[in-house]
């Protein structure tokens, strides 16, 4: 018998950063994955990022995970989505090289100290009188540990289904892990059976590209990772092409044979990740859908055909794909599959991820109702700083919803629940002007550096940025005299100044840049441009980032009213009945999570608020 | 904190006095725009913990009234608090409340003043435990009639702009989480919402505006001197024989509440005693009530006998009613031997000009707006429809030069206002919206 402080199952997106955060704060940690190939395995798209996911990528690297640095040593193409929006909806997306990805974060697990890698099957977990002992695997060896990170992903008794043919197995051939199930089942833990999908990979050198559209990277646009400097490169393209008329007819007179609609499949699956056939039956008057054509990395030709995941029989795959412009001759390498998996409820969680009923037992990523390698990752890093703090005897760590979007995702899994695989969205962080990719060190970093994640070197980085940032505050006083701007600002489209006008006022002007400013004034000329840009956003949107500044502080009063451990609700008159069910299931932390229940009103918020003090005194 | 505002007297068609109190960061400046008296310049100096007589004005509305301003921490909610000590009549308390709304306060929920009283730390543990009871019935109440507390067609406007209102959303929301897969232009979709959702719900606050009165109706004491014929206009009035009607003065020794419904809108009369000095234990008490009701109405009907020659009782009777609004009405028109300076001649007998009265009652109190229109008429609903347009105004304002993201804080705020009455899940709405009527996702 082997033991540690702490043991992560599995190694996808969230299994790496679980692992890598409990070995960086201290912790002698195990992390055992079906096979070792499967690290970090990007099952699905090439890419890292997009809307609400960038930020995601950008929240863990500010608390020192691993994610942002391994995409961009891993990029072959990157994009900033939603330029022609607002700062906060600013979306970084790059494509990676799959492989290089996988192999980057297995050496960099390698090299971690105080963490073990193993590959094995975790068959049960292990538990006395309610608290974690260990686990044990299939070659039936025990190794114990006082914290478990769940982080099963979609291996959990999982089924891969094409048309008519199906078989137990995880994603891309991998092995899935059929008894672990089980052993949670027992524990007491609910578990759901969600859904989810891909579509076909094809050969390149049998695409014809010239009946594409390419799409290019963008040049100087920031990284993901606080420390890096560049992308790794940023020279590779993607293609867009179209369904058409012919494609949907394959489809619709196939529909029998899919197994989404003749209930071959009973998962529930995502509504923002549709089958092609989901989207043709459910939008019958649109005449075509977008098709992208992804590389999967540089050392292989084979391309990842977003926009036509699909369950569809493979004899109907071969057509559909042939129908489409480009595609003619597209040589299918695998084709697309659904795959059914089992998942835990995540109200069986606090917003610590850990598992209410069972002392030690946390859980990550997928396994929690998730989709996506980046809500995976956030997830991830979370339960393993808890798992930290739990075996440190501290108090859990939580981010509340103004102050991450990790916050946010963490907050909705486990206050409302999922009825679908949750999928990241900027309009689901109701701050969202606050919680921006620009200013995501400045949101975290702090908060990484006191838990033990953020090493020296990125500390240091940062607070040099920090100083940066109030030196630029400090010249925002400077100003032009209306001669010198005029041109400027009538070739931008803005009224010239009557008088002088600051460096502050300058910025905001709704058309007038950084930039801009560094070129009008030699005082800003050697402005380190990321600082400066933060500066820009925060005085741009004033206004708007007051009114919910102070719509936070309002909420903050309640969530600054904790919950004791154990609270019986059964004896707090006067509340609904449904707010009192609810509130057991949920078991709330603070006063503010209780209010964000479905189900519960003002008035038991005040009801509860009333005992609460009641008791305290 | 918000300013929050309330009546904190029970609300009961007729007392003596109503009260009405603010607390919050914004309380004693709101309350000096509304609130006027001799002794200062300006409200806004007032000193705490002091009673001031004066005037407050809201909407075209003028009482004389009490104020007094207790600064935070020293008051019920450890807040900067100011209460209006008012006439009891519903009127003149919604409007105050109105006025109040208007200058961005927000009505207080059930519990809301002791909620705040507790976190601040006022608040002891014995007054607290009752509270809690009374929030919860309330709310349970509330919950059961929320709905049924507005007429159906402004219900239908309410939730056919709620549902638009989300669509907009819906359509901004899209473009900013799908930026590659929507093509079509979701911001000009978006404005076009916005106005035409702007437009309906200022229809919906101004015609709410002339009349907080439907709800609770306006109340009309009817006084005069024993034996005018304060019953008999009541029973004509209400074609009712619930009164008693007799000759012997004295007789009538309750006051008493009678409704009627006039076109939709609302009339609680009160009879009162025949106010004369008695040595009678139980008229005393009737003439205490009478008192006491006429104080707290709308409108005085003051009735003078016309058959009967003018007393200096009668004379002093108008003095009694200075500062409220009366109608002087001669009874038994079908009588009349001493012809009287009156609004009106009635007789409850032959029943002539009593619509003519009701007609009277409803220009002078403002109600005759109000007959059959569909208006909102719960603070709460009239607050949210108020946010909504200030929310929709400032997204329609910076349209064009604020970014959709910004843009989106506003109607958002819009839609969680109007949710608050719909009791929709905005965020669940608007993704049912993004996932029916856009077609997202790889």
């Amino acid at each position: 018998m082997k033991a540690y402080d702490a043991i992560v199952v599995g190694g996808g997106h969230a299994g790496v950063e679980a692992a890598h955060a409990l070995a960086a704060m201290g912790h002698n940690t195990l992390m055992i994955s079906l096979t070792l190939e499967a690290i970090a395995f990007l099952a699905c798209n090439p890419n890292i990022g997009g809307t609400g996911k960038g930020h995601l990528v950008k929240e863990v690297d500010a608390l020192g995970g691993l994610m942002g640095i391994l995409a961009d040593k891993a990029t072959i193409q990157a994009r900033m989505l939603n330029l022609g929006n607002g700062p906060a909806v600013h979306s970084l997306r790059a494509q990676v090289d799959k492989a290089l990805y996988h192999r980057l974060a297995k050496q960099a697990l390698e090299s971690t100290p105080n963490l073990t890698v193993l590959e094995g099957e975790v068959t049960e977990i292990l538990c006395e009188g309610g608290e974690i002992t260990g686990v044990k695997t299939a070659l039936g060896e025990t190794y114990l540990a006082k914290a478990v990170v769940l982080c099963t992903g979609v291996y959990l008794d999982s089924r891969i289904v094409i048309g008519e043919y199906s078989r137990d197995s995880g994603p891309s051939g991998f092995q899935a892990s059929f008894r672990l199930s089980e052993s949670l089942e027992k524990l007491g833990i609910p578990l759901m059976r969600f859904k989810t999908g891909t579509p076909p990979r094809l050969l390149a050198s049998s695409i014809d590209y010239s009946k594409m559209a390419p799409q290019y990277g963008d040049k100087g646009i920031p990284t993901f990772s606080f420390m890096s400097d560049n992308f790794n490169r940023n020279d590779f393209l993607c293609y867009l092409t179209y369904t058409n008329k012919t494609t949907h007819d394959i489809i619709l007179s196939n529909l029998h044979r899919a197994p989404i609609f003749n209930g071959f499949i009973e998962g529930v699956g995502p509504r923002y990740c549709p089958s092609i056939e989901a989207k043709v039956v459910r939008f019958k008057d649109k005449d075509r859908h977008q098709v992208f054509i992804e590389p999967e990395g540089t050392d292989t030709h084979e391309v990842y055909a977003q926009g036509l995941s699909t369950s569809l029989p493979y004899d109907i795959q071969d057509k559909m794909v042939a129908s489409v412009a480009g595609l003619e001759d597209a040589k299918i390498m695998r084709y697309g599959y659904a795959i059914e998996y089992d998942c835990v409820d995540p109200t069986a969680l606090y917003p610590t991820l850990a598992i209410k009923t069972v002392k030690g037992l946390f859980s990550a990523g997928q396994a929690n109702g998730s989709s996506g390698y980046e809500e995976a990752a956030a997830q991830g890093i979370m339960a393993g700083i808890n798992a930290a703090l739990y075996l440190q005897g501290r108090e859990g760590f939580v981010l509340r919803r103004d102050q991450a979007y990790i916050g946010v995702l963490i907050d909705d899994l486990v206050t409302k629940g999922v009825d679908e695989p949750y999928r990241m969205m900027t309009s689901r962080a109701e701050y969202r002007l606050q919680l921006r990719q620009d200013n995501a060190d400045i949101r975290l970093t702090e908060t990484g550096r006191s838990l033990g994640l953020v090493k020296e070197d990125r500390y240091k980085r940062y607070l040099e940025h920090k100083k940066e940032i109030e030196r630029i505050e400090g010249l925002l006083s400077v100003s032009f005299s209306p001669a010198s701007v005029k041109d400027l600002f009538e070739a931008k489209g803005e009224t010239p100044p009557k008088s002088g006008i600051s460096a502050k006022d300058f910025l905001k002007r709704t058309r007038l840049t950084a930039d801009d400013l560094m070129a009008a004034s030699p005082d800003f000329a050697g402005c380190d441009l990321r600082a400066l840009k933060y500066v820009e956003t925060e005085l741009k949107y004033e206004g708007y980032l007051d009114k919910q500044r102070r719509e936070i502080r309002e909420e903050a009063r309640l969530e600054e009213l904790v919950i004791p451990d154990g609270f019986d609700y059964d004896k707090v008159e006067g509340l609904l009945s449904e707010a009192r069910e609810k509130l057991k299931k949920i078991r709330p932390l603070t006063v503010g999570q209780a209010s964000r229940i479905y189900g519960v009103t003002p008035a038991d918020i005040t009801v509860l608020i009333i005992c609460l003090k009641k008791k305290s005194k | 904190m918000d300013t929050i505002v309330a009546e904190s007297t029970a609300p009961v068609s007729v007392s003596a006095i109503g009260i009405v109190r603010i607390s919050g960061e914004n309380a004693l400046e709101i309350a000096s725009r509304i609130f006027s008296t001799a002794e200062l310049e300006n409200f806004i100096n007032a000193e705490p913990r002091r009673m001031y007589l004066g005037t407050v004005t809201a909407s075209n509305l003028k009482d004389k009234a009490f104020c007094m301003y207790c600064k935070a921490p020293k008051s019920y909610t450890g807040e900067d608090i100011v209460e209006f000590h008012c006439h009891g009549g519903r009127v003149i308390i919604r409007s105050i409340i109105r006025a109040c709304i208007e200058l961005g306060a927000r009505p207080a929920l059930p519990g809301e003043f002791t909620k705040r009283a507790f976190i601040n730390g006022k608040l002891t543990l014995d007054a607290a435990e009752g509270i809690a009871d009374l929030i919860s019935a309330r709310s349970e109440a509330e919950a059961l009639q929320a709905y049924r507390l507005m007429s159906g067609e402004i219900a239908k406007k309410i939730y056919e702009n709620a549902d638009r209102l989300n669509m907009a959303l819906a359509n901004l929301e899209a473009g900013l989480d799908y930026p590659e897969e929507i093509l079509e232009d979701t911001k000009a979709a978006a404005l076009d919402i916005i106005n035409k959702v702007l437009e309906e719900l200022k229809q919906v606050y101004d015609s709410s505006k002339k009349g907080s009165l439907v709800r609770e109706g306006v109340t009309v004491a009817i006084a005069g001197l024993p034996n005018a014929g304060k019953s008999s206009l009541l029973n004509a009035l209400l074609k009712d024989d619930r009164a008693i009607v007799t000759d012997i003065p004295g007789t009538t020794r309750d006051t008493l509440y009678e409704t009627l419904e006039w076109e939709g809108v609302r009339i609680n009369l009160v009879d009162t005693a025949g106010i004369r000095e008695s040595d009678d234990p139980i008229e005393k008490i009737g003439v205490t009530r009478a008192k006491t009701a006429i104080e707290g109405a709308d409108l005085v009907v003051i009735l003078k006998d016309g058959s009967a020659p003018e007393t200096e009782e009668e004379r002093n009777l108008e003095k009694l009613y200075r500062g409220k609004k009366v109608i002087i009405a001669q009874s038994k028109s079908d009588r009349e031997k001493h012809p009287r300076n009156a609004d009106i001649k009635i007789s409850s007998k032959t029943g002539h000009n009593i619509e003519g009265l009701i007609k009277l009652i409803l220009d002078k109190t403002g109600a005759a707006e109000l007959s059959g229109s569909a208006i909102l008429t719960r603070e709460r609903h009239i607050f949210a429809v108020k946010e909504a347009i200030d929310a929709l105004s400032s997204a329609k304002e910076n349209f064009d030069i604020a970014p959709p993201d910004c843009t989106a804080v506003d109607i958002r705020h819009a839609c969680r206002a109007l949710a608050a009455i719909t009791g929709t899940d905005v965020s669940e709405d608007v993704y049912d919206k993004i996932f029916s009527e856009f077609c997202v996702g790889k």
